[in-house]
């Protein structure tokens, strides 16, 4: 007797691929995608739909910055809605007090933020223990109350209103333009991101991560690297914070640092956890695919009220319940596989044995009989 | 008139910063015995707040108890939500973040994730009316004196109960033999369990402790501050915990006293001194964690801390 060769071929292939794909994706495979990406406005696609995929598109480089940071560094940041929030309101600053145009104002933004992510860093990361984790999720709490206290400067609830990138075209050209740049920006900073991640320096951050002693113990100055890998972090976090601001919300306002009263009240410094987690903790392009996997959940397949006929009784699932659900399945991902789902699933394969032979199987058991 | 304000800023902030103490208690218990860092303990604050209102409502409703004794319903809602926030903490507790225990990362995420399912379940349960703004009636009514200023009675009243928590506790973890075993698993966690102290179980009436605590903290400070809660109150309560915690040390319980004292006495005299200063109160704690982190890194009592 023998196992069907097909079957067993097959699945080979099929571990190959997988695991050479989750460990360095092919070029191929990148640019293939990219194209596919850049066809979508012309391929008949509703054009509000695609204004989902900018804000995709930009949220994605706020959680392939947080992985750089957190899957890859080890160190834990709960409120990158900090760099965000913080690059919209310093374009926003800059324009309605200077009247700087946006091109120069986003830049300043970007430096802003990396300026007050090393700020932030100092004090706590010469500290063993968890103080960036504590800092960064109260700092954007602590920034909204002084963005309510001074009103005339911030706007308070409102907040300062921003330009327009493209202020020259028609609405369905506009939104194709700004598809465009979220996606140049997404390419651009990812492919930067990732060869950080890949480069020396990358390395160094994975010892960090892995074992900082043993780190310290090869002359690694891992305060120095911790504070880089913190610095970075925040400058890509501002810089999709600032595109934010003018493409999506067309404001910088508070809801960017934490809004209380919405359905997720920590949306930005949450999305990044949740789309690390569905597409792998420390791949920088898994929380990317993480974040379309959950804006288009979100934003296309979950209504506001679904209802289910089940044997006659009518049951209703408002948003709460759809977010309760989604997030308990979240945990329980966490809890299960701790380094993501993709991670784990990548991992089982790897480990899975070559099929024996039922042969083989047979004769062992029989000569345990024997003996 | 100065002096009126000082000492009235002296006593409204000791009493603000006892409840403060209290809310960030049960985060520095759980960090100092298990070295978790236990963020649904935010959670844990509304929770116990919410149970508190809806219990406590409720055995007014059913009207068994004499009206000569208003002081029996809240005692007895507060009891029942310390015992079902610490049941609900610990099974909690030994379904997530006991199987993940060693992986910070992973840890820190969970219990963030966990805080939406908690909040998520007060809007599925209460509605989201309720959700938003839950009233909670004080503890007593009343004025008291106290060194020529006016207090509410229920404030002086949690204050007071603050206190006494504060010694049960210490009494507890120095004095019984739970407590110290306890203490033994956050000194040498190998050699306690060589002694035959079983760590599950410790951790878990940890939790479970530190959730009560949490509940506890909750109430006092909703009904004596706020006089209401909100299901989405765990970012200002963590926020809280945070800062007492940085300011007297991680896992320090001496520590978190005098970190609430503190917190509490720098809050009450800015939002005295600073007109309308209301919307600043989430961001002076800030204020006091950069200070601190700049200054005195390991905070006043500081104790897990090593400095790199």
């Amino acid at each position: 007797m023998q196992t069907v060769p097909i079957a067993r071929y097959f699945r080979k292939i099929y571990t190959n691929i997988a695991t050479h794909i989750y460990d360095r994706p092919p070029r191929t495979l990148a640019f293939l995608i990219i194209i596919m990406l850049s066809i979508l406005p012309y391929s008949g696609m509703d054009l509000i739909k695609l204004e989902i995929l900018i804000s995709a598109n930009l949220i994605a480089i706020l959680a392939a910055s947080w992985d750089l940071l957190v899957g890859r560094t080890g160190q834990i940041s709960l409120g990158h809605a900090l760099f965000f929030g913080l690059g919209a309101y310093t374009t926003a600053l800059f324009i309605k007090y200077l009247g700087w145009p946006f091109w120069i104002t986003i830049p300043i933004s970007v430096i802003v933020g990396a300026g007050v992510a090393l700020t932030i860093g100092i004090p706590c990361l010469r500290l063993k223990g968890p103080y960036l984790a504590l800092v960064t999720m109260a700092f954007p709490l602590a920034l909204q109350g002084f963005l309510y206290y001074y009103r005339d400067i911030f706007g308070g609830e409102t907040g300062i209103g921003l330009p327009k990138i493209f202020p020259g075209l028609r609405f369905f050209d506009r939104i194709v333009a700004n598809y465009y740049l979220s996606l140049a920006l997404l390419v651009l900073s990812s492919i930067i991101i990732y060869k950080i991640a890949t480069s020396k320096t990358g390395i160094i951050f994975i010892s960090i991560l892995d074992d900082e002693i043993g780190a310290k113990a090869c002359a690694i100055n891992t305060t120095k690297y911790k504070l880089m890998s913190l610095a970075i972090s925040g400058l890509f976090g501002s810089l999709a914070g600032a595109f934010y601001g003018h493409i999506v919300s067309g404001s910088a306002n508070p809801r960017l640092f934490v809004d209380t009263t919405a359905l997720m009240p920590m949306e930005f410094s949450l999305i990044p956890i949740i789309a690390a987690v569905l597409g792998g903790v420390g791949t920088i392009y898994g929380p990317i695919v993480g974040v379309y996997i959950y804006q288009i959940l979100y934003r296309y397949i979950l209504r506001d009220v679904i209802t289910f006929n089940i044997f006659g009784y009518i049951v209703t699932v408002d948003r709460h319940m759809q977010l309760f659900i989604f997030i308990s399945f979240i945990v329980l991902l966490i809890v299960k596989w701790p380094r993501g789902v993709a991670r784990a699933i990548v991992e089982k394969l790897e480990d899975l044995e070559e099929p024996r032979e039922l042969e083989e199987i047979l004769k062992e058991k029989t000569e345990s009989k024997q003996m | 008139m100065v002096k009126r304000m000082l000492e009235s800023i002296i006593i409204i902030g000791t009493i603000v910063g006892l409840i403060y103490a209290i809310i960030a208690l049960g985060f520095t218990l759980v960090y100092g015995i298990s070295g978790i860092v236990n963020l649904t303990h935010g959670v844990f604050i509304v929770v116990g707040a919410y149970l508190y209102g809806v219990l406590s409502d409720y055995l007014l409703k059913i009207n068994i108890f004499p009206p000569e004794s208003p002081y029996l319903i809240p005692i007895i809602a507060m009891f029942l939500s310390f015992i079902f926030t610490a049941a609900i903490g610990s099974i909690f507790y030994r379904l997530t973040l006991h199987q993940i225990l060693g992986d910070e990362i992973s840890i820190l995420i969970a219990s963030i994730c966990s805080c939406l399912i908690f909040q998520k379940l007060i809007y599925i349960t209460l509605g989201t009316s309720q959700a938003f703004a839950y009233r909670i009636s004080p503890l007593a009514y009343g004025k008291i004196r106290i060194i020529n200023t006016d207090v509410l009675t229920g404030q002086a009243l949690a204050g007071t109960i603050s206190l006494i928590t504060f010694i049960a506790l210490s009494i507890f973890i120095s004095k019984t033999k739970v407590g110290r075993a306890m203490k033994a698993l956050s000194q040498d966690l190998e050699a306690s369990m060589l002694m035959g102290i079983s760590t599950e179980k410790l951790y878990m009436l940890t939790t479970a402790i530190s959730a009560g605590l949490g509940s506890l903290g909750g109430i006092l400070y909703t009904s004596t501050v706020t006089f209401g809660v909100a299901s989405y109150m765990w970012m200002s309560g963590l926020a809280v915990s945070f800062t007492v915690v940085v300011l007297g040390g991680l896992g320090s319980v001496k520590g978190s006293l005098l970190g609430g004292l503190i917190l509490g006495l720098a809050e009450i005299s800015a939002m005295t001194i600073l007109p309308g200063a209301g919307v600043l109160q989430s961001s002076i704690p800030f204020i006091v964690i950069i200070l601190v982190l700049i200054i005195r890194p390991k905070g006043l009592f500081g104790k897990r801390i090593e400095m790199e």
